[in-house]
């Protein structure tokens, strides 16, 4: 096996006296998608977040690419928290897609797709507009380049969001429950564009989601979180049609009487 | 350069004038909040005529500085054979210039009441003037008490532009005092720290009425 | 003089300081505003605490105090300044610091997952800043900010008190030398009416121009 490309080791995390994450050990491989699933306030956000440094961790450390995320070796080999630098380097490795969109109101649907590759980067402005045009155009949204994203439906909205964090050219890339917030009627279009990402690249995905058939599409493995733990982790197929855990059991079973219910 | 002992030889007559400063702020936030609602209500009238002609001298009046105002009620009335006051013309220019901005605040608190409370209203029968007074002003009126109270602070620190159409309140102490010692340091300075230490607290503990407020609607 | 005459008198004599002391006090207000705004978003506590106290005294106290410190008080303590900068520094100052309570709650206001989608694109705290949170800010910060253009354009009437030459002053002069009052204080009432509305409805204009289809 390759060396992963993320890996937890430990990672504990609190707000203030909750915990949220205990003692999680976990690997991504290169290229490798994997879902999260698990009942809402199990921390799987958090788990994410952590990942894209959006919020702080506790105990333990996080490697991407062998690097340390949270921390920097001193001289001595001892881990002291991370610089501001440091911290930036390591993170331009991971990318994130959210529930929420967070598209940039004041720019056009071009410019929110330029604007990190020219400002972060500091790439050409005219080679960044011509990749940010062809991610633009592979998520079926170069017609719309120069609205503004509150004129797009959520759907469009998020395909923007996704062309934003690929053009980034991230080696992960977080999705967290990127179609619920969308009507149903939009989810389809989002999940075909998150689907071709995940067979046409070598971007690892690591995906939260209660799409439980898409989750079984598109992962190589799927994880299945419970009070800030990992309980049951593998392929799809075991997790979903051969669960072991009766946490697991239990949350397929009310998440299969929920999804049957007529429409 | 800054004299202790002359300090506080100045400080009482600086302190005593504070009363005509604060009985200023009163009488003119007293009429701020009579003829703003007189504003508001006369731009609200289903007259055409009264409902323009009362939104022009508003938007007239907030559109011009309070001190030349003080000065055309102070030096033009006369000219029409109304001599007033010092202190008479400086609350009518006080009170009449921020009327203008509570009638604003009054209409926010208004539009703030739903169209349910106008038909339920209507729907118990009451007359115009018991709608108004038992329905629909007890409800605009808390919202925006955080906002009016801020008006009587910023009223309070424009005060001191009654001097200037001679009103000896503490500025003008200040500066007499300032003029007949040649020492401006320590008179303009008591003036300062006199509205720091009256106007921070207040505006403090309106803070405290506007958390209480927005929690409440 | 016939009041059109008065009208010109007044603006030929008036007019262009009041409207440098307005550009000056409100360039000044501006950089101090989101100056201070920004240093109230500090980390550091103690950078808090000096913008608390610069924002505390310059709101609690009144302009025309302050007008008259800066310009009879501060050159005893040998800095001396004409008229027309005692008045950019007394405006410019008293307006920056509720300037600076506008630009800190319009930051404030933009989403959080607007700094967050900001992080996850790798972006620098300064070019997070420039790029995504001030500008949205700005839009939110328009309104406020118009207001208080028109309040600072109105508040330079004061600098007559400490003998800068502006509109209100020369309509003093021309007072006492022609005795017309009723019509030079309505021709300055007038004057500034005809600045100041139009600048309200250009500020409202802009509004619109700078939210439409955005937001
Ligand atoms: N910023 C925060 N402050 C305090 N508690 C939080 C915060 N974010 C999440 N939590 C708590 O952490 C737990 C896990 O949340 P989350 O990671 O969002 O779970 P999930 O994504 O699986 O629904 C929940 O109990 C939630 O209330
Ligand atoms: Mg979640």
């Amino acid at each position: 096996m390759s060396e992963p490309i993320v890996r937890y080791n430990n990672v504990t995390k609190y707000f203030d006296d909750l915990q949220v994450l205990d003692g999680i050990d976990f690997e991504i491989q290169p290229g490798e998608k994997v879902a999260l699933i698990g009942p809402s306030g199990s921390g799987k956000t958090t788990f994410a977040r952590l990942l894209m440094t959006l919020e702080e961790i506790t105990d333990g450390t996080i490697e991407v690419e062998g690097d340390y995320l949270w921390h920097e070796q001193d001289d001595n080999g001892d881990l002291k928290p991370a610089s501001t630098d440091h911290l930036r380097k390591v993170r331009s490795n991971i990318g994130m897609v959210f529930q929420h969109f967070h598209l940039f109101p004041h720019m056009t649907v071009l410019e929110n797709v330029m604007e990190a590759p020219v400002t972060v980067q500091g790439r050409d402005k005219k080679e960044a507009k011509k990749s940010a045009e062809d991610m633009l155009d592979k998520v079926g949204l170069l017609d719309k380049a120069d609205t503004y994203p509150a004129q797009l439906s959520g759907g469009q909205k998020q395909r923007v969001a996704i062309a934003r964090a690929l053009v980034m050219d991230p080696k992960v890339l977080i999705f967290d429950e990127p179609t619920s917030a969308l009507d149903p009627e939009l989810v389809g279009e989002v999940l075909d564009v998150i689907k071709d990402i995940a067979d046409q690249g070598d971007t690892s995905i690591l995906l939260i989601t209660h799409e439980m058939d898409f989750a079984k599409e598109v992962a190589d493995r799927i994880a299945f979180f419970d009070g800030g733990k990992i309980i049951e982790d593998g392929p799809p197929s075991e997790i979903l049609y051969n669960p072991q855990a009766p946490r697991l059991k239990e949350f397929l079973e009310r998440f299969m009487n929920t999804q049957s219910s007529p429409e | 350069m800054w004299d202790w002992n002359y300090a506080f030889e100045v400080l009482p007559d600086i302190a005593s004038a504070l009363w005509v400063t604060i009985s200023a702020t009163l009488v003119g936030f007293v009429l701020a909040l009579v003829v703003g609602l007189i504003w508001t209500l006369l731009i609200r009238s289903n007259n055409k005529i009264i409902s323009n002609v009362a939104d022009g001298i508003v938007k007239f009046i907030r559109n011009t500085p309070l001190l030349v105002q003080l000065y055309f009620i102070f030096y033009v009335f006369p000219q029409f054979g109304l001599s007033l006051e010092p202190f008479t013309a400086g609350v009518i220019g006080l009170g009449l210039h921020y009327s203008t901005y509570l009638s604003e605040v009054y209409r926010s608190g208004i539009e703030s009441v739903g169209p349910g409370q106008w038909e339920v209203a209507t729907a118990l029968n009451f007359d115009t003037r018991k709608t108004w007074t038992r329905i629909i002003l007890p409800q605009a009126i808390p919202p925006v008490l955080p906002v009016i109270g801020n008006y009587f602070i910023t009223m309070f620190k424009e005060t001191p532009l009654l001097s200037a159409i001679t009103l000896v309140e503490i500025l003008q102490t200040a500066q007499n005092i300032g003029a007949s010692t040649f020492r401006y340091t320590e008179p303009l300075t008591i003036v300062g720290v006199l509205f720091l230490l009256l106007s921070y607290p207040a505006s403090v503990a309106l803070r405290q009425l506007e958390i209480r407020v927005t929690e409440r609607y | 003089m016939s009041f059109w005459e008065l009208i010109v008198s007044l603006l030929g004599q008036g007019l262009v300081i009041t409207l440098l002391t307005t550009v000056l006090a409100a360039i000044l207000a501006l950089v101090l505003g989101f100056i201070g705004g920004l240093m109230r978003l500090s980390k550091n506590k103690f950078i808090r605490f000096i913008v608390a106290i610069y924002v505390e005294v310059f709101r609690g106290t009144s302009l025309l105090v302050q007008l008259f410190w800066i310009y009879f008080v501060l050159p005893m303590f040998g800095l001396r300044m004409s008229a027309l900068t005692a008045a950019v520094l007394a405006i410019g100052l008293n307006y920056g610091a509720y300037t600076s309570e506008v630009v800190r709650s319009g930051i404030q206001s933009v989403d959080e997952g607007q700094t967050e989608a900001s992080i996850a694109l790798n972006f620098t705290r300064v070019q997070r800043m420039r790029r995504i949170i001030i500008p949205q800010a700005f839009i939110m910060m328009l309104p406020n900010l118009g207001n208080q253009l028109i309040e600072l354009f109105k508040s330079t009437s004061l600098v007559a008190l400490i003998t800068l030459t502006d509109l209100t002053y020369q309509a003093n002069v021309l007072n006492a030398t022609t005795l017309q009052t009723t019509q030079i204080f309505t021709a300055l009432l007038v004057i500034y009416f005809v600045i100041a509305w139009p600048m309200t409805k250009g500020m409202k204009m802009l509004e619109r121009k700078m939210t439409e289809g955005r937001m």
